[in-house]
């Protein structure tokens, strides 16, 4: 299946593998009522989220925009001197079109005073710290615009782990996180996410040119579908290979989820007294008197 | 009474708040008897909200609770199914559904099968109800109540109309999940629920009355779709999904007599049959009969495959 017969117009925007497709104006129906009821629970009524340029924050700010209005959402682009350009006019687009409040904060002195002039650093750790800088700046204006942290992480990513832990994948809660990347893209089109961003290729932009991609050795819909019959449908390495998938792929995979478990879970506590939070001491995040004011 | 007129309280409860949930449901109750309502049906743990984990002993209510009873009391001249923790006289805590009329409570279902798997983790908060009865009731017929996972047990539906239910109603808060195009309303959850529900309709020649929420607890939303379906297995009615709402559905109970007389699989059901069966498949499961009809030869009792009688060499 291609995305001719999940969106709109005549041009194949993506693959999109059968067996991913999903019903899109159910999937709007439950995101939109979740993010109004985690605000709501929450004691809030605006949103704040980081405007990359890619697709995944892009569709997340047109699901909050529609969610809660768009005078109630800010978006917060975060350049770095390599960013690509073009991710910046493609958030300005997302900007201008969905009309709310957005800020431009170049964080290109805070990683290069944290690295010094002449840093050796590789550039996974300035991938992340860069990550842990935008997380630091998005929750600073969570306080200043009174809103809570939306995220933008897809299912896809935070399967393999190519998140940076306390840095994008931090959030007061995420809306797309159970969707992958080719559930994201259908979802993007259904929603009418501008074509220059649903086409492009995936990009962390951490240095120029990179993309996801080419950095993993694979594509997203032979990633979402292994991902898929492997995770949510249990299929065992034998019953991979007989849907045709190569087995090596399928333990390379396989280890990239296991060894980014951590990143998906709150980090453990010694277990000593009586009751213990996330052990024996569970209640919802969400209670009554848990909102603010 | 032949003609009942049936309101289904599609709400979407408050986690953890039982005032607010109490006022929401005197509210819906007005609504519907102004509306001319015989039976209103409120959905699983309406008055708490589901996703409990340990707030569940903070909500709980004995059947003696002056605020269960303030809403009890203002069912006169209507019945109502509504849904609660209950906290037994020993400190236990079930999730409970209570048929109450004109201003008493006439039964209590605890639920009986607690789903402890995938997203579901009832049996760390909850006891397990030990009795199913089908009861009487004001309308002229008799009710059999069930809450959510009891219906995915085939014997229990089947069970209360061998026990003379002709309305059987079911109250849930089912999480929507496995969102696929394929399915027939985008929704695998709705799709399986409304296969059954047709199902047990058709093969107990009963009503069935189903009351699911909406809204949001936590991560999971609740999809609403609750449906009234005719002893042929008909839809009469279905809710919209995902929408708060009370819906009003008249049904004519004649039409149980009409689809029994026609289709008479309830007279020709064999309990005993049944219970035979089943006393064998027990025995042979605790390993106390003579053999396991279906077990490896050679096979212990109580075992159904033989264990390898020489260890495999390395």
């Amino acid at each position: 299946m291609t995305a001719e017969s999940a969106g709109k117009g005549n041009v194949e925007l993506f693959e999109l593998p059968a067996e991913l497709a999903i019903d899109t104006s159910v999937a709007q129906r439950v995101i939109e009522g979740f993010i109004r009821g985690q605000l709501r629970q929450a004691g809030f009524e605006r949103a704040v989220l980081a405007l990359s340029g890619g697709i995944d924050s892009a569709l997340v700010a047109y699901l909050v925009a529609s969610a809660i209005g768009p005078e109630r959402l800010l978006c917060v682009l975060m350049p770095y001197r390599t960013s690509s350009p073009d991710s910046r006019t493609d958030a300005e687009t997302v900007v201008e079109a969905l009309g709310c409040a957005s800020e431009v904060i170049d964080i290109t002195p805070m990683v290069d005073g944290y690295f010094g002039p002449d840093s050796d650093a590789s550039a996974l750790r300035r991938g992340n710290f860069a990550a842990r800088m935008r997380m630091s700046v998005i929750y600073d204006r969570s306080v200043t615009w009174g809103g809570l942290v939306v995220g933008t992480g897809n299912k896809t990513e935070g399967l393999i782990g190519y998140t940076t832990i306390f840095g994008d994948n931090a959030s007061a809660f995420n809306p797309i996180g159970d969707l992958y990347k080719s559930q994201v893209r259908q979802m993007a089109v259904a929603m009418g996410v501008p074509i220059s961003i649903i086409r492009k290729a995936p990009s962390a932009d951490l240095w120029p040119g990179q993309t996801d991609e080419r950095e993993g050795g694979f594509s997203y819909p032979m990633l979402d579908r292994l991902l898929f019959w492997r995770i949510d449908k249990r299929r065992s390495i034998e019953e991979m290979e007989a849907l045709g998938f190569d087995r090596a792929t399928v333990e390379r995979v396989d280890r990239m989820v296991a060894t980014s478990e951590f990143k998906r879970q709150v980090p453990p506590i010694a277990k000593l007294g009586p009751r213990t939070s996330g052990i024996d001491y569970l209640y919802p995040r969400r209670r009554p008197g848990s909102a603010r004011g | 009474m032949e003609r009942v007129r049936i309101a289904l309280a599609q709400l979407a409860p408050a986690l953890g708040a039982l005032e607010d949930n109490l006022e929401r449901h005197r509210v819906a109750l007005g609504e519907a008897r102004d509306g001319g309502a015989n039976l209103i049906v409120f959905p699983e743990l309406g008055l708490t909200g589901y996703l409990l984990q340990d707030l569940a002993a903070e909500v709980a209510m004995r059947l003696d609770d002056p605020r269960l009873g303030a809403l009890v009391a203002e069912t006169r001249g209507v019945s109502a199914v509504i849904s609660f923790v209950e906290e037994s006289a020993d400190h236990r805590l079930f999730i409970a559904a209570a048929l109450v009329e004109d201003g008493s409570i006439r039964h209590v279902h605890r639920k009986l099968f607690l789903p402890t798997y995938g997203l579901f983790d009832e049996r760390r908060f909850f006891a397990a109800g030990d009795l199913l009865r089908a009861v009487p009731s004001d309308l002229g017929a008799g009710i059999g109540l069930g809450i959510c996972e009891d219906f995915w047990h085939m014997a229990v539906p089947q069970l209360l109309a061998l026990d003379g239910a002709q309305i059987l109603i079911n109250v849930s808060s089912s999480p929507g999940r496995d969102l696929a195009s394929t399915n027939e309303v985008g929704l695998g959850t709705a799709t399986s629920w409304r296969t059954m529900m047709r199902t047990y309709a058709q093969l107990t020649t009963s009503f069935v009355v189903f009351c699911n929420r909406v809204g949001l607890d936590e991560s999971i939303t609740f999809w609403g779709g609750s449906e009234v379906i005719g002893p042929s297995g008909e839809a009469l009615f279905s809710a919209p999904l995902y929408d708060e709402g009370v819906f009003m559905v008249d049904v004519s109970l004649g039409d149980v007599r009409r689809e029994r007389i026609a289709l008479p699989l309830l007279r020709d059901e064999r309990p005993e049959l049944h219970v035979r069966e089943l006393q064998r498949i027990i025995d042979e499961r605790a390993g106390l009969s003579m053999r396991d009809t279906t077990a490896e030869e050679g096979a212990e009792p109580g075992l159904d495959v033989m264990p390898l009688a020489t260890p495999i060499e390395r």
